[in-house]
């Protein structure tokens, strides 16, 4: 994979992980790849080796916080919530993907 | 640390991952073995994983810091004046404080250069009355033999030697030791061997081992050495072996090392006290065991030779602490010096980092409202502050690498002082003083630079708000004063103790008087060719013309020496009268002339073979015999039964023979001064002493072709030696406090002038409003002198109570010495009001309608 779709992927990745989060509860790394396969109608599916990379990126910048607990199943898991800072982050992000996505719609549509 | 903690918690949540991902696999139908394998491939591989993710976590980490070095040493290289003035004032401090713990680790704190060195020890022989800690070869034997706490115990003595192959002799310093004496320091010769056991007994072959610097300076460094002889009068001996270039010890100058066997016909007095002696004790034993343990050998020598062993008594110190506790106090002093030194220019820069952050406020807040974090900014700041304390840092070891030269030359008799250098632990010290200097300095004024005021300062158009009167940072500049002010004390203390030594009257005439050695051995010292050469050598000396006077004696006055004696008059004396202790001098008639020393009473003595002279000097006479009828009295030493009593033939003035830091002791001078090693010739020279050094040695030449002469030394060179420990102290004390100054009026000017800028509206108002200049000027310099006033106050406080410290090393001066706080006072106000002046003469300059024209 290209560097440059790479870069658009990580861009829309770290939008759907903001977004998943959002909800308000806290989500483990695998929950958060199921929602978004099963939410996006299995559209999407997270690369797998881009997810923790870019939760761990989210972490350090504090858009993220993360602790660990347990699952269901006793099993010990690192679950991530969003920090304030995180959800202004999802407003600007969510406002430059309109932009986007609209941009390039209408140099599409143009015939 | 950090990245394993980090890979931890990444595999752990990674596992937990996969393991998710085969359970979904395992309920849509696969085996367990196959739902692995696809969820593993799906994944990508663990490790890879694991990397990228941990890979990037240190990346962050890095280009964190990589980038906050970069925009640093940028930041930095925009405003140079500010960076070199910090790194150059951080060198002096930081390299200082290098250069003193160079000194203090290669002198107290590292172990002497030998193995296991904790284990050496000195082992002396005491006995009240008897200031002789030498031990005789005899009773060095049987302590060897009988005891059971060391490993082993040697001895060694040194006298001079006059080596003789060459053209003229060449005067050497040989070194008589006991055997087992390299087994003690576990040295091993670099070329050749040690003694053989036929080699250290009386009437075997001659040998001797030979140091490195004499090995290449006579031998060039050849290996052939081994095996040559060389003929140290009046003997032949051959060279065994060469020591190690870093081998120095009983001292420097010692280049021989003969072989002193202990069964030689002379060697058998237990009177006869020649050895320092030293040990090493046996792996894991204490101090306190061995001293138990020689204690209880010596008693049983004393039961067996009741005469001369029951009185005695053992003392054992470590080797390290005999050699360097002397000048403990001294290095730690300086020490505390120069830390308070660097202190001072760490309240210096933390001012003008202070400055530089209040300045950089509009930039701050600009990054904060890009999203920094605070955490962010304080680290970034952090670093810049970093950067120029290891600058100033590495710099400042060059000026530690010099001051090792700076310590020889004005310390050469320092113990161990050619251990000092720059090495390891130096650096080491000089990077923790780095850091340790980045946090003094840059927590506060970092602090109080990141707080966030966006609206307020964004508002203002980038000025720094005023916090009416700067308390913090005329504080800080208090802080400076009262420091320089302690250092201002100590230093002035010292150099009028310096002062007033140069002030006492000495009770003798130091001047126009050369002094130096002719070497001889203890073997020929004593008996009546002895004094027949003495005198045969005085009476040629006296007719070099130029020669006003000619005499010997075993200590030169004025230099500290101790040689305290018991006396007992034949006169006999009531029981009721206090012991007569006094300083014991042995000197050949000429001395009281050529020293200028006024008689006072009854006729200078002569060394006459019957009978036995002497002389006292007024202290004595009038302690302890009624002044002048003393003489005619008969002196004899309790401790030295085997001396015919001596016949009192004169009083003479008062010297100070103990140093010139001590008050006259009672004296006796036994008017014998046949050489022996270590004998001083005095002689009084009309003219400069130096003048005729040349002509002193061919005359010597002459009398005695086989000595040679050296160490000709004027005495005031003798006398201010004795003192340079002192000298080192004060010059740098003084150089140290008045750095300290320096820093604390910069920091005022620096302070006062950020003020003065800061209200040029409030000032220009008031002048436009009719205030007179004189009265700006006085504003501004009432305040600097306030702070300064209040620091001086409480400098002083603090040097009081620490200047009990000092008492120890002060002449003539009290700890609370009125004239040296007045004085300190006066420098510090003068100073300051200098400093203030500028700025307030500044402010007064400001024309009202330009300044208001500005905003």
């Amino acid at each position: 994979m290209s560097k440059k779709e790479n870069d658009i992927l990580q861009g829309t990745l770290t939008l759907l992980i903001l977004k998943t989060l959002a909800c308000g509860k806290r989500m483990h790394g695998y929950a958060i790849n199921a929602h978004i396969h099963q939410v996006s109608a299995q559209l999407l599916r997270v690369e797998e080796g881009s997810l923790y990379p870019a939760l761990h990126r989210m972490e350090h910048d504090g858009w993220v916080r993360a602790e660990w607990g347990k699952t269901e199943k006793n099993r010990d898991a690192r679950f991530y919530s969003l920090t304030a800072r995180g959800r202004k982050q999802l407003m600007q992000k969510k406002e430059s993907w309109k932009r986007l996505t609209e941009g390039v719609a209408r140099v599409i549509r143009y015939a | 640390m950090r990245p394993s903690r980090l890979q931890r918690d990444l595999e752990r949540e990674l596992s937990f991952h996969l393991t998710e991902r085969m359970d979904e696999l395992q309920e849509s139908g696969l085996t367990q073995a196959q739902a692995a394998r696809v969820a593993r491939r799906q994944f990508g591989t663990f490790s890879s994983q694991l990397e990228r993710t941990r890979d990037m976590n240190i990346n962050l980490w890095l280009e964190a810091i990589v980038r906050n070095l970069r925009y640093g040493v940028r930041a930095l290289t925009n405003t140079p004046a500010f960076t070199v003035t910090v790194v150059l004032t951080l060198a002096l401090g930081i390299g200082a404080n290098s250069a003193v713990f160079s000194a203090i680790y290669a002198v107290l704190l590292r172990p002497l250069p030998f193995p296991d060195a904790g284990e050496l020890v000195t082992l002396a022989q005491s006995q009240p009355t008897i200031p002789d800690p030498f031990v005789a070869p005899v009773r060095l034997e049987e302590w060897h033999r009988f005891n059971s706490t060391l490993q082993a115990i040697t001895g060694y003595y040194s006298e001079d030697a006059s080596e003789t192959s060459g053209e003229l002799p060449e005067k050497l310093k040989r070194a008589w030791v006991a055997p087992r004496f390299l087994q003690v320091l576990e040295v091993a010769p670099a070329l050749g061997r040690n003694f053989t056991p036929e080699e250290e007994r009386f009437g075997g072959p001659s040998a001797v081992l030979i140091s490195y610097r004499l090995w290449q300076r006579r031998f060039g460094g050849s290996p052939a050495a081994v095996g040559r002889t060389l003929r140290v009068s009046p003997f032949s001996y051959s060279v065994v072996g060469v020591m190690p270039a870093s081998f120095h010890f009983p001292d420097r100058d010692v280049d021989l090392w003969s072989p002193s066997p202990p069964d030689a016909p002379y060697a058998q007095s237990r009177e006869a006290t020649w050895f320092t002696a030293i040990g090493r004790l046996k792996r894991g034993t204490s101090l306190a065991e061995a001293l138990t343990n020689l204690t209880a050998v010596q008693f049983n020598l004393g039961r067996q030779f009741p005469k001369t062993d029951s009185k005695k008594s053992v003392s054992i110190v470590p080797l390290k602490e005999a050699t360097v506790g002397g000048i403990r106090r001294s290095l730690w002093l300086l020490f505390g010096s120069v830390s308070l030194l660097l202190l001072i220019a760490c309240t210096n820069i933390a001012a003008l980092l202070l400055s530089r952050s209040i300045a950089r406020q509009h930039e701050t807040s600009v990054r904060y409202s890009l999203g920094a974090s605070r955490v962010a900014v304080t680290a970034q700041l952090f670093t810049e502050v970093l950067i120029l304390a290891v600058a100033g840092a590495l710099v400042g070891l060059l000026l530690a690498a010099a001051s090792s030269q700076v310590f020889r030359t004005l310390a050469k008799d320092l113990p161990r002082v050619e251990e000092i250098g720059l090495n390891g632990s130096v650096v080491m010290y000089s990077l923790a003083c780095a850091v340790v200097v980045t946090l003094l300095c840059g927590v506060m004024p970092i602090a109080f630079g990141t707080t966030r005021n966006l609206a307020g300062t964004l508002a203002r158009g980038g000025r720094a708000h005023v916090l009416g009167r700067n308390p913090v940072q005329f504080t800080m500049v208090g802080i400076q004063v009262a420091l320089a002010a302690i250092l201002l004390v100590g230093a002035g203390l010292l150099l009028r103790s310096f002062e007033q030594l140069g002030h006492v009257s000495p009770g003798f005439d130091p001047l126009h008087v050369l002094t130096f050695h002719i070497s001889n051995t203890w073997a020929e010292a004593g008996g009546k060719p002895a004094k027949q050469r003495t005198e045969r050598i005085l009476d040629g000396l006296r007719s070099v013309p130029g020669v006003e006077a000619a005499a010997t004696a075993m200590s030169l006055p004025g230099v500290p020496s101790n040689y305290e004696i018991e006396l007992k008059t034949t006169e006999g004396r009531a029981e009721s009268e206090p012991k007569m202790l006094a300083q014991g001098r042995w000197v050949t008639s000429e001395y009281f002339p050529a020293m200028h020393i006024p008689i006072l009473a009854g006729q200078w003595c002569r060394d006459e073979l019957n009978v036995s002279t002497a002389m006292i000097n007024r202290s004595f006479a009038n302690l302890f015999l009624n002044g002048s009828a003393a003489v005619g009295h008969h002196l004899v030493q309790p401790a030295n039964p085997y001396l015919p009593p001596a016949e009192i033939r004169g009083i003479v003035g008062d010297v100070r023979e103990m140093g010139l830091d001590r008050e006259p002791p009672p004296t006796v001078y036994w008017c014998t001064g046949a050489m022996q090693p270590g004998t001083f010739f005095l002689l009084r020279i009309l003219g400069e002493p130096g003048s005729l050094s040349g002509t002193i040695r061919r005359k010597i030449h002459e009398l005695e072709p086989l000595r040679s002469v050296y160490d000709l030394t004027p005495l005031t060179g003798h006398i201010s030696d004795a003192y340079s420990e002192n000298r080192l102290r004060t010059i740098l004390l003084a150089f140290f406090a008045l750095t300290a100054i320096a820093l604390a009026s910069i920091g005022l000017y620096g302070t006062l002038s950020y003020l003065v800028q800061l209200r040029r509206r409030e000032v220009a108002l008031r002048i436009a409003l009719g205030a007179l200049r004189v009265d700006v000027v006085r504003q501004f310099v009432d305040q600097g002198l306030r702070i300064v006033s209040w620091g001086c106050f409480v400098g002083l406080a603090l040097a009081a109570a620490f200047a009990r410290m000092l008492s120890s090393m002060l002449f003539g001066v009290s700890a609370t010495d009125v004239v040296t706080l007045g004085a300190v006072v006066l420098i510090v106000l003068a100073v300051s009001f200098l400093a203030s002046l500028a700025p307030a003469i500044r402010a007064a300059r400001f024309e009202p309608m330009q300044a208001l024209r500005e905003e």
